[in-house]
């Protein structure tokens, strides 16, 4: 006996005007008669509110002389009815508990040390089913609800079992906005100042090396190019440069043309060094630091160690202070034939039960819409063919989402803004329709730190470019968290010019990974993968398209209908899975 | 042949040996390379195949035997086999040497004689022994044996094994690991290479083990095989390709085929044959039958809904009679939309796929039709604002993909209306011109005829025929009216008759209702039928004006006038009645059988009250035929069932073949001469103040005079004019070399190659006086004298300074091999009249020309008369060039050679009768033509077997593509993606097969501007291969192999910095080394993005900006292979092969060249490399076409004077074309008979084939907007258009390509530095050019991205595209505003004030 949605609740709510907390709506949810209870509750509601409070709810619902609940189906979650497939038991566990700083430890088939959800529990240890996987989650469900301690940190262990299944929700599910805080750096939405002059590509790959070398510098003693050139030849130099050329030489070995804002200077890795394995995972444009010796003529560098910008091993990041949880998700594609709306209303509901109660933020990595004229004839695999219209359904879609949840926007490629990088949010006129929760929009990328911990968002274009340049090993498409560690390394979101990404020039290179994120969160690839990079979480987040004829004319199976969850307090992840 | 064909062809041949005897005088004379002319003559297949294998008396067997009628061309292999063994044929000594011949032979034989293989594709054949001591014979395949195709490999081995027999030579008793390593090498060369049929192992070891001849070869592979390797017996560890084509594709394929001359054959026994066919090791499905492997496309095109069309036809053919109960649609081809796909900006639709108001289908072959021609009214050539002309190409909706226009003025006009509200039928070109500024609508665009052909060609059901007067006189002739009789009855006009009369003859014969007055009733719903219907009953008779009372015709003369409303005006419109619209009325003269189609009595009085169910459903009410059919007193046929879609292609072709820059000498002078390569600036150019003028560096040919051994870098000996030979001299070890037979100087101490080039100087200066002194000119004889930079020849043999000179004064200009062309548009016709070639009877009765087709005397010149098969009628433009070449030909045969001069034109009809060469692209064989008059269309007319004498081209086979489809991207041969696709082509006049695709193929392209794209490939083709390729090598190691003429894109750098580096499209041919070739370097396998969401983000990867390649060397090759194969691909034509960009092939314009000066001028010694050279030259001459030698297509035109009645029966049964093509005589049909040559009648004349405008407004209307706004205006115009989707089309298919393309490419650009040139990946961090510190910009700027935004906008929102086109454009130019724009100095809103 299918639970009626919350989402249906609120988005039949919405198109009468009203808005309700969310203890409304799972009251309105549980009650046996739902349209009955919703008009009663509407009647209930003073004139003039457009809110509907819990306290009307309950009130409207008592006086009514049934209303029949059902403990066995209120208690459970609508993600546990449906079938689990087989990734649901990495989905569910989350990553972070190793804290080695190892890149690898993002496998995403290793079933990781589970935390929250059932760190502790035997079932989980011993069986590993999926089904018990699936029990699990539900029993958790309940019981997180149940055991709702505000203090949320170091409470990992402890919300398992507890907990009646019986909820009390109006005790334990306010949302205090006072507590929240949300910010957004590096938006340059509204100072788009480049106007396409060859002096906007300069200032902003100047930007580019000024900043990453600023990061490199303690490492490696710079000498310029013209320095360099000038020097006799022999003895120790170092040197912190952009890359322009990589070549390898008729011996194997690998020269490597670094710039910088004098010149540019030649730089040889010898094949047999064991850095030679690094040149590999080199991009153009991208800001490595040198040290080795000069030839003797002084006219090229021998290099022994070669630096990355990297974030620093002891990178410490910061957590919230309260127990407080955001869904990271991207690459929504409403509009197209693909989108799976159920899954995502099953996502919506999901997000008004006591069990995401703690959810407050929801971050969307791009591609709300699936626009139009992406490829050629795409009109023809559109559901909504008007661009706005796809908005105006996006937007629909969004309010199922519960009201008090903060959202923040990033544009991908697939949405209606330029696709050079970076991207200014949306325009007005897409604000205007987009509505809903009032969401932030910000650019692509962004920084944005909520209570505490900043989330770099970027929609991931350039990892498609990542993945093509480098080793199989290194970045795939099966675990895109890896392709976004070299992300990180190079501090920087897309490196290479003149390929597949895109730059539009602007004064300073917003593309540039300023300050090391606790959290970097991207989308466009369709894969769900994440782990930890020196203590940062990488997440790509799915997609809530299923697969199209193109991927499965090329053989990509995307991952659909996937909410990774972040606990803010303790950086930790949960994957929850919605078809 | 009849002694009057063979008179012409003797005369030909005897004004070719008399240009030729004055060529010789000449060549011995002046400063050529050689002494003799260097084109040879074939005059049939016996002589190409002895002048390909140089054996004397194989040419005269070879005739005895052709004349044999019961002997095959393989028999004949076999019976030359025979002489060879017995000596009587060829001068061989060895018994090797005879097998050699007579294999040699059989492959040139079964290859007539067109194709290198016999050469090339046999390297000896040699005597070795076997492990029993015995003798057997090993032949030494190479790769060019592929271009023999199957047969004749199987056959090789067939003859020597024959020749082994009569020579007493012994079988082969291969070894086992020899059968083995057949088996290993067969699978290997099929992973690597492919072979069309790969024998499993043990049939490939059951083969080795049974052939009496071992095969062998050299390598071509770079794999070499694992298991049997350093065999004693086989040299290689490579693949033998000519061994495994052998063997694979030759004895396994065709087994049954060779079987069948086994069996004959007594000496020789193959009885494994049999085992191998009966399949104890594969399953012989009998693909060894289907030899013709490109021939008949037995498949038939989808679109056959005969089925049900057939009851249909039945009905409507009897009447109104049948019975209601049969309700089904009228006969209809489905309508075809590919042919508007890639529509783009200029190009105007003339009709929507099958759309009312568009080309009505007519049957029928004009004298100017051949093979995908489209006969058009001038009329309508006029009033679809000249977009169309003679020669134009259009794409069509059926029966091909594309057809050149005629013009045909015996069809039907266009009607249109005019803005007084007139409706009129066009049918004179003057008054489409006098009323075309007041045509509002063009309302019908008038008959569109097509020959029946056309149809056998492309496999096409018969699509229904409109109800024209041929039919009719079917008809009148069935019901027992002596047409013939009518037809000379002084005052009857079968074609236009009085109403009276028409109505008469529908009484008397009860025959349909005459054309004239049937109107498009089927294009009429039956709700307007009535209210047509009800008007005219109400309306009333007025007398026409002058009309005489009395006679029988007048009375039905008369003029009818309804009330003017809506219904019944469009009524009037659809059915095409001519009428006049007053503000009240309408009025339509002529009107009784319009009245009677109406059900109506004379006197306006209805006969009817209710239609049928049957006629009132019938098409669901769209079609009033039937109703029609109920209520006339008559029968009427359906006027145009069948409306063909079209739309512009490319434009015709009239003009010189210049090399850019043009050359008026073949004479090198580097970079003295400027980028004009002026000779007199070369003359006076220093380097410095201490060099004396005009001496400069050049590398040149190192030769020495045979006769008295002066050094010199001419083609003669300045001492005693002599020819010099080439002087070979070692580089490493200074040296003279002598080549060997091969051409090739070894080294005989360092065994490296010796070559006969020299860097010397050359005295430009002297040498340039000198010319001019001793062709007495002086400078101001000529504005320029233009030399090349360097010689390209193998050799560098310089021109003499003199013809250019004297081409210069004469404003010709030379191609690379020292002719000069003019290339033409071709177009054939069959008959000609000497008013419209612009020439006397007299004169064409001096070129014999003695009666007209009827077999009348020729004596006024409205006669038509039969055009022979190698006479030709040039353009204006063609003439006028060729006036001048004949002036500079006289000029050098006076100046020069100091003879007397040979043609002495006054006036271009001094023309007449001289003859020219005439070649086709991508061939090396020309064909002699006669002028024979001009014509002012832009095109070449001259006989369809003149065309199709000539054959052509593209991309080697084995070249490497990159392509994206449903599973991927892919890195294979083209080959491979062409032949996997050829499902069901078309072929066209040369052999080429196309197979149009649906866009599921994506390639990496480059536009103009050197942007990277990709776009989807519309069709694939395959070709038949020219004689020769060209070899492209870059630095970075590419290698290209192409037709000589295919486009190659060259990198333009573009002289000042400002202006970004673009791309120019030039023939192969005209590549030299160091040129920029643009490349294309992504990684693509890995390019394949699980990204974003349903596709790769635009299916477009790309590398940035213009990466090039230079060229270091350009090779002309022997082609070892049948076909080429070629692509063509949307919108930019270009294509990354092998990893470089080129263009694809391209057109159908031959070349002219005055007889003459190829003869005198051309010189294989002037061609790129003299060990290959062979390609778009006119390597040998055919002096007089065989019809049965040249390709099949010519052979499917008709040639009757008129269709049966069957025929139009037939169309409405939209059967096969072969169904009634029993028929109907093709040209075929006279094959080998004495009619071959002549007897091509047509059933529709015209009278001027050059009517209609001259040139397509394509080319007269100025940039791309102008064209585009011209396109739209017709699209509104044309009723049978729809101006949104025209308007939908250009913005999807070329504005938004363009514009996101350039917004991709602006934001991944290069930079250039504007002082050096030097390109830089990404900008400098410093700001400046690194090489010279100059000032760098970018390559892609803000306008080029927003060139088409605006127009795109403005032009979406006009013809109301569609909101999803309106925007994606609204979102680019957002895209586009937030990259050009500063968001901080636009925001002075309201807010800032608020």
């Amino acid at each position: 006996m299918p639970l009626e949605k919350p989402a249906h609740i609120a988005r039949e709510l919405a198109s009468h005007g009203y808005t309700a907390d969310r203890e409304a709506i799972t009251l309105l949810a549980r009650a046996g008669d739902t349209a009955g209870s919703l008009a009663l509750a509407v009647e209930a509601t003073p004139d003039g509110a457009l809110k509907l409070t819990k306290e009307d709810v309950r009130e409207a619902l008592e006086t009514r002389p049934e209303g029949r609940r059902d403990p066995i189906s209120e208690a459970e979650p609508p993600s546990a009815d449906t079938e689990t497939p087989p990734r649901e038991e990495s989905a569910t566990t989350a990553a972070g508990g190793d804290r080695g700083g190892k890149p690898d430890e993002g496998d995403g088939q290793d079933p990781l040390v589970s935390t929250g959800t059932g760190g502790d529990r035997t079932e989980d240890g011993n069986g590993g089913s999926p089904l018990e996987t699936e029990g699990s989650s539900g029993i958790t469900a309940g019981s997180e609800t149940g055991s709702e301690a505000p203090n949320g940190i170091g409470q990992t262990a402890e919300t398992a079992g507890a907990g009646t299944g019986v909820t009390d929700e109006e005790a334990t599910r306010t949302a205090d906005p006072s507590l929240r805080s949300l910010e957004v750096e590096n938006d340059m939405t509204g100072y788009s100042t480049g106007t396409g002059e060859y002096g906007d590509f300069v200032s902003t790959f100047r930007d580019r090396y000024e900043r990453l070398a600023g990061t490199l510098r303690g490492r490696v003693n710079h000498r310029n190019a013209t320095a360099l050139e000038a020097s006799p030849g022999g003895g120790d130099a170092g040197m912190v440069g952009m890359i322009s050329d990589i070549r390898s030489t008729a011996s194997g070995h690998w020269l490597v043309e670094l710039e910088d804002t004098t010149g540019t200077f030649p730089c040889l890795v010898m094949k047999d060094k064991e850095i030679a394995g690094l040149v590999e995972e080199l991009l153009y444009d991208e800001v490595i630091g040198v040290e080795g010796t000069l030839s003797d003529d002084g006219g090229i560098l021998f290099v022994d160690d070669l630096y990355f910008p990297d974030v620093p091993r002891t990178y410490e990041p910061s957590t919230a202070d309260r127990h407080v949880q955001a869904a990271l998700i991207s690459d929504i594609h409403v509009g197209s034939q693909e989108f799976v709306a159920d899954a995502w209303s099953e996502f919506a509901s999901w997000l008004h039960t006591p069990e995401a109660a703690d959810i407050e933020y929801l971050l969307i990595a791009g591609d709300m819409v699936e626009g139009v004229g992406v490829y050629p004839d795409q009109d023809e695999e559109l559901d909504v063919v008007d661009i706005f219209e796809q908005y105006r359904t996006f937007s629909e879609h969004l309010k199922e989402v519960p009201g008090d949840i903060e959202i923040v926007m990033i544009p991908g490629n697939h949405d209606a803004v330029r696709l050079a990088e970076p991207q200014p949010g949306f325009d007005e006129e897409l604000r205007g329709i987009m509505t809903a929760h009032d969401a932030r929009i910000a650019s692509n990328p962004a920084l944005v730190t909520v209570e505490g911990v900043s989330v770099l968002m970027y929609h991931g274009v350039s990892l498609d470019e990542v993945i093509a340049e480098l080793p199989e090993e290194k970045a795939n498409y099966d675990e895109p968290h890896r392709a976004m560690y070299q992300l990180l390394k190079k501090r920087h979101v897309a490196p290479q010019f003149g390929d597949h990404t895109r730059l539009a020039p602007e004064a300073k290179d917003y593309l540039v990974i300023g300050e090391v994120p606790d959290v970097f969160h991207t989308g466009h690839v369709h894969k769900l993968g994440w782990g930890k990079y020196r203590n940062v979480l990488s997440v790509n987040s799915g997609c809530w398209q299923a697969q199209t004829a193109f991927q499965k004319s090329v053989n990509i199976d995307p991952d659909v209908g996937y909410a990774p969850i972040l606990d803010l307090d303790t950086l930790e992840m949960t994957v929850r899975k919605f078809t | 042949m009849r002694p009057d064909d063979e008179r012409y062809f003797e005369r030909l041949e005897a004004d070719l040996e008399d240009a030729l005897a004055v060529a010789r005088t000449a060549r011995e004379r002046g400063g050529d390379p050689t002494e003799s002319v260097e084109i040879p003559i074939a005059r049939d297949m016996a002589d190409r195949v002895e002048n390909i294998l140089g054996i004397e008396g194989v040419a005269a067997r070879v005739r005895e035997m052709e004349a044999d009628p019961d002997l095959s061309r393989e028999e004949a292999a076999l019976e030359l086999a025979a002489d060879f063994a017995e000596g009587t044929v060829g001068d061989y000594e060895t018994r090797a040497g005879k097998v050699e011949g007579a294999v040699r032979t059989a492959v040139a034989l079964l290859t007539e004689g067109v194709v290198a293989a016999p050469i090339e594709g046999i390297d000896r054949v040699e005597i070795l022994e076997n492990d029993d001591g015995t003798e057997f014979i090993n032949i030494y395949y190479a790769g060019p044996i592929r271009s023999a195709g199957g047969t004749a490999q199987a056959l090789s081995v067939l003859v020597a094994d024959y020749t082994r027999t009569l020579v007493g030579i012994e079988k082969y008793h291969p070894r086992s690991e020899e059968v083995e390593r057949y088996a290993e090498e067969l699978s290997l060369y099929d992973d690597e290479t492919g072979l069309q049929y790969a024998p499993k192992d043990a049939e490939a070891k059951f083969i080795a083990e049974h052939l009496p001849i071992m095969l062998d070869g050299e390598p071509t592979g770079d794999e070499e095989v694992s298991g049997f390797r350093d065999l004693e017996r086989v040299d290689t560890n490579n693949a033998r390709g000519g061994m495994c084509l052998v063997l694979g594709e030759g004895i396994a394929q065709k087994a049954p085929k060779i079987q069948r001359y086994t069996s004959q054959l007594e000496e020789i026994d193959w009885p494994w044959l049999q085992d191998l066919i009966d399949g104890t090791y594969k399953e012989s499905k009998g693909e060894g039958e289907s030899e013709e492997i490109e021939g008949e496309d037995g498949t038939h095109e989808g679109d056959d809904s005969d089925g049900e069309a057939d009851e249909s036809d039945g009905e409507t053919g009897e009447g109104t009679e049948t019975g209601p109960a049969d309700i089904e649609d009228p006969p209809r081809p489905d309508p075809e939309t590919k042919f508007l796909r890639d529509l783009i900006a200029g190009r105007p639709v003339f009709g929507h796929p099958s759309e009312e108001g568009g080309f009505r289908l007519r049957y029928g072959r004009a004298r100017n039709h051949g093979f995908a021609t489209a006969g058009v009214h001038p009329a309508t050539m006029h009033l679809v604002d000249d977009f169309l002309a003679a020669g134009t190409q259009i794409k069509t909706e059926r029966p091909g993909k594309a057809a050149g226009v005629i013009p045909v003025d015996t069809i039907e006009g266009p009607t249109v209306k005019l803005a007084n509200g007139d409706v009129r039928r066009i049918d004179d070109p003057e008054e489409a011109l006098a009323v075309r500024n007041g045509v509002e609508a063009i309302l019908d665009a008038g008959e569109y005829l097509v020959n029946y052909g056309e149809f056998v060609e492309n496999n096409h059901p018969l699509a229904p025929a409109s109800y024209t007067v041929e039919w009719w006189r079917e008809d009148m002739a069935a019901a027992g009216a002596d047409v013939q009789a009518l037809e000379d009855a002084p005052r009857v006009d079968l074609e236009h008759p009085s109403a009276g009369r028409a109505l008469a003859w529908v009484e008397e014969y009860d025959v349909p209702l005459h054309p004239a007055y049937t109107y498009l009733w089927h294009d009429l719903d039956i709700e307007r039928f009535r209210a047509l219907a009800e008007a005219a009953s109400g309306g009333e008779w007025v007398e026409a004006d002058g009309a005489a009372v009395g006679t029988p015709e007048t009375t039905e003369a008369r003029t009818l006038v309804v009330p003017n409303t809506d219904p019944v005006r469009e009524a009037l419109e659809v059915l095409l009645v001519e009428h006049t619209q007053g503000e009240e009325t309408l009025t339509v003269p002529d009107a009784v059988p319009l009245v009677r189609s109406l059900g109506l009595t004379d006197d306006l009085e209805p006969t009817w009250r209710t239609l049928s169910a049957a006629a009132r459903e019938w098409d669901d009410g769209g079609n009033a035929h039937r109703a029609v059919n109920e209520v006339a007193p008559f029968e009427v046929r359906e006027r145009a069932p069948t409306r063909i879609g079209s739309r512009m292609g490319r434009p015709e072709k009239s003009e010189k073949r210049d090399l850019s820059p043009a050359v008026h000498t073949l004479f090198p002078i580097g970079e003295a001469g400027g980028a004009q390569r002026n000779v007199a600036d070369a003359a006076s150019h220093t380097d410095s103040m201490r060099d004396t003028p005009g001496e400069l560096e050049a590398q040149v040919g190192r030769r020495r005079c045979r006769s008295c051994e002066t050094s010199t870098f001419r083609a003669r000996c300045p001492e005693c004019n002599d020819v010099t030979e080439p002087h070979y001299v070692c580089h490493s070890c200074d040296i003279d070399v002598e080549p060997d037979e091969a051409g090739r100087a070894i080294c005989p101490r360092c065994e490296s190659e010796a070559d006969a080039v020299q860097r010397t100087t050359i005295d430009v200066h002297g040498e340039y006086r000198s010319a001019l002194e001793n062709v007495g000119e002086r400078e101001n004889a000529f504005d320029v004298l233009k030399g090349v930079k360097g010689l390209s020849s193998e050799h560098k043999v310089p021109e003499p300074i003199e013809k250019g000179i004297l081409r210069a004064k004469n404003g010709v200009s030379s191609f690379k091999d020292g002719t000069v062309r003019y290339d033409m548009t071709d177009l054939p016709v069959t008959s000609v009249r000497a008013a419209e070639l612009d020439v006397s009877v007299g004169q064409l009765k001096s070129l014999g020309y003695g009666t007209d087709i009827h077999g009348e005397p020729l004596t006024h010149e409205d006669q038509l008369v039969e055009l022979r098969v190698q006479d030709i009628v040039l353009s204006d433009g063609a003439a006028e060039h060729m006036m001048r070449t004949a002036d500079f030909v006289d000029d050098l045969l006076e100046q020069y050679y100091g003879l007397e001069p040979f043609y002495e034109l006054e006036t271009r009809e001094d023309l007449v009768g001289e003859l020219v060469f005439g070649m086709a692209p991508h061939t090396s064989a020309a064909v002699v033509g006669r002028v024979i008059g001009f014509t002012s269309a832009a095109v070449g007319y001259a006989h369809p077997y003149f065309h199709a004498a000539k054959r052509r081209n593209c991309f080697h086979p084995e070249t490497k593509l990159w392509y994206q489809d449903d599973d991927g991207w892919h890195y294979e041969e083209i080959e491979t993606l062409v032949e996997s696709r050829l499902e069901n082509p078309e072929k066209d006049d040369f052999g080429t097969l196309v197979q149009e695709l649906d866009g599921d193929v994506y390639v990496p392209s480059v536009t103009e501007e050197g942007r990277d794209v990709i776009r989807p490939v519309t069709a694939v083709s395959k070709h038949v291969a020219p004689e020769h390729m060209l070899q492209i090598g870059t630095e970075s190691g590419r290698t290209l192999r192409v037709t000589p003429d295919h486009t190659m894109l060259r990198l333009d750098e573009g002289g000042d910095g400002d202006s970004p580096a673009s791309i120019e499209r030039i023939p192969a041919s005209e590549l030299e080394v160091g040129d920029p070739l643009p490349v294309h370097t992504q990684r693509w396998e890995t390019a394949t993005s699980p990204g974003s969401t349903g596709r790769v983000p635009e299916p477009v990867r790309t590398d940035g900006g213009n990466e090039f390649d230079t060229i270091t060397s350009v090779k002309y090759n022997k082609s070892d292979i049948e076909n080429t194969y070629c692509l063509t691909v949307k919108y930019t034509n270009t294509v990354s092969a092998n990893g470089i960009y080129t263009g694809q092939c391209d057109g159908d314009e031959d070349c002219v060249m005055l007889l003459m000066d190829g003869l005198i001028n051309f010189s294989k010694t002037f061609l790129p490399d003299q060990r290959g050279g062979r390609m778009d030259a006119p390597l040998v001459m055919s002096s007089r076409i065989d019809p049965a030698e040249i390709d099949d297509e010519a052979h499917n035109m008709d040639i009757v004077s008129s269709y049966p009645r069957e025929f139009y029966e037939a169309t409405r049964e939209m059967a096969d074309p072969d169904a009634v093509e029993e028929l109907i005589q093709l040209g075929e049909d006279t094959l080998g008979t004495d009619e071959e040559y002549r007897g091509f009648d047509h059933t529709h004349d015209t009278e001027d084939i050059a009517a209609g405008p001259d040139l397509s407004a394509y080319k007269t209307l100025g940039d791309m907007m102008e064209k585009m706004n011209a396109q739209l205006e017709l699209a509104r115009k044309l009723r049978a258009v729809d101006e949104t989707d025209v308007a939908e089309r250009v913005i999807e298919y070329h504005f938004l390509p363009d514009i996101i393309g350039n917004l991709r490419a602006f934001s991944r650009q290069e930079t250039r530095c504007l002082d050096c040139g030097e390109k830089f990946r990404r900008v400098p961090l410093t700001g400046e050019c690194r090489a010279c510190g100059g000032r760098v910009n970018l390559t892609v700027h803000e306008g080029s991205v927003k060139k088409y935004i605006d127009t795109a906008i403005r032009v979406a929102e006009e013809y109301g595209c569609r909101e999803y086109t309106r925007q994606r454009l609204e979102i680019l130019d957002r895209s586009v505003e937030s990259i050009f724009e500063d968001d901080t100095n636009k925001q002075s809103g309201i807010a800032d004030f608020m």
